[in-house]
């Protein structure tokens, strides 16, 4: 690609000259790609991501994931995917921004293509991570999340419960997005998912007449919805020390433990089981093993 | 006083159940089978008995939705009869109403025997008359268990201002952080299948998922609670969901909690640890007094004025240990 691609891109640009090699310019090119959806969705995960990205940008770390794990496709070229995963630099809250989009054809004829964004903090902070995943099987309906995460107990920290999710009135989102008759909640059959978003996620199915109402709503519902719910992110969680409280040994521990608890699990019920038959033994292990090690549970 | 309530078949089958005024009633009105309840009643207050009445009797409700309180009370102090002591409340705390009449509610609150995993059972009914006309009636049951066990609590409430609508809470809510501990979510609501129930009763074209305002509401149930609003098109039509779906459901629910849940140790149950006691009694803590501090602490004082209020607020933050 000549510079001349990137349009207002070009700061960007100037943010990754510190990359090594074309290579790695060319791998996340790919990624932010995001092939095989709709130009309303890819424009909304582009939008996400480098939001993100330039935010945090000096609290970013490039990504190190080697190239078969930036890319991968199942041998039989059945599905496809791409990774992208930066760690938070040390002094930082972020422990690391994980962005990723998979592409399959089921047998059917039909495709599923699943495209999602998560920032997760660090121990040293207590605030909520953020999420954002849609997941399409046909041209008229789709299932969104867009959620934080809460990282304590609900039940037993109220204060958090009214600090990250009350006072951002965070639930007038989900509401709003309710209101259009095209969407409706939905149901994870996943009780672990049920427990682990919390309660202002908007886990919504999104149904509509014809695919163009469909990037409508994409459009003009949920890309508002997703940009100033990751505001709420960057401005009430993501931010370095100064003005939040310290987070003590024991709180610390407690962090610790819960995260790796979700992150296991996530893992477990989202790949272990669906990546295999994605992709096959040896591409699945290789990308598990890589995303295990970034997550912190190898 | 070890008495035993052990009346189930009176009060799931008798047209006793029926708001009849003069309950404060001579022995013939009762009839044979009655008498024998009231033969293992002999050594309690004659008040007692008519306070316990007088919550059984869920006043101001549909017959079938009375029906479905008054059976799961009774099957709750059957099967947990041993284990359970005899309500304590002062008489004023049974049983209340506004001074000036526009409502009135029932507490029957039930203390564990030391040696139960019982905390404390605790049902009520409360019936509001709103400015507008329209009467609000609100029946629950809760159980609280203590922290020698982890298990959930059991929970069901229906919530009802027009006689075509209704809201219904049925949970099992748990008492540990459910991503901290991704096998008590196995142990407790996986492998009970809890979530089927509230499948089937969604399958019902006049039932829907219910959002309660309140995130900490939503934080406290289960992923597997049904939290549902029910809008039929006729009262007729009500009665005749909640006597062929709701009502089994809550039963099947309620069995779920007696066999997992409230068993004492038999062997089979881990012991609780210390350190796991201390964590369990400090979110229980925690759930109680901001349970409290929602569902009471803004609305009992509009609806029985400040004097009844406080009286009744503070014998439920004794009994919830939160005083």
């Amino acid at each position: 690609p000549k510079p001349s691609r990137f349009s207002n891109r070009l700061t960007v640009q100037a943010q990754f000259q510190s990359m090594e090699n074309q290579n790695d310019l060319l791998l996340r090119q790919k990624f932010m790609e995001f092939p095989y959806v709709s130009p309303t969705r890819r424009e909304l995960m582009v939008d996400l991501m480098s939001t993100l990205e330039d935010r945090l940008h000096s609290q970013l770390l490039p990504c190190t994931l080697p190239p078969d794990v930036r890319n991968f496709k199942n041998p039989n070229g059945s599905a496809e995917a791409s990774l992208h995963i930066r760690s938070g630099e040390q002094s930082s809250p972020i422990d690391f921004v994980i962005g990723s989009w998979i592409h399959v054809k089921i047998p059917t004829g039909v495709s599923l293509n699943i495209t999602s964004i998560s920032a997760f903090l660090n121990s040293s902070t207590e605030a909520p991570n953020f999420v954002v995943e849609l997941i399409q099987s046909s041209p008229t309906s789709l299932v969104l999340i867009l959620d934080l995460p809460h990282r304590k107990d609900l039940v037993r920290h109220p204060d958090y419960l009214q600090t990250f999710y009350q006072d951002t009135a965070l639930d007038t989102h989900r509401q709003s997005l309710l209101k259009l008759p095209e969407i409706k909640p939905y149901d994870s059959p996943s009780l672990f998912v049920r427990s682990a978003f919390s309660p202002t996620a908007s886990m919504l199915k999104i149904d509509a007449e014809e695919g163009e109402r469909l990037e409508e709503i994409l459009r003009d519902h949920v890309s508002p919805a997703a940009k100033q719910v990751l505001e709420v992110w960057l401005e009430r969680c993501a931010k370095e020390e100064g003005e939040k409280r310290v987070v003590g040994e024991e709180e610390k521990l407690e962090l610790e433990r819960r995260d790796k608890s979700f992150r296991r699990k996530s893992i477990e019920e989202d790949l272990d089981l669906q990546f295999p038959r994605m992709f096959g033994d040896e591409v699945s292990s290789r990308v598990i093993h890589a995303i295990k090690e970034a997550f912190g549970v190898i």
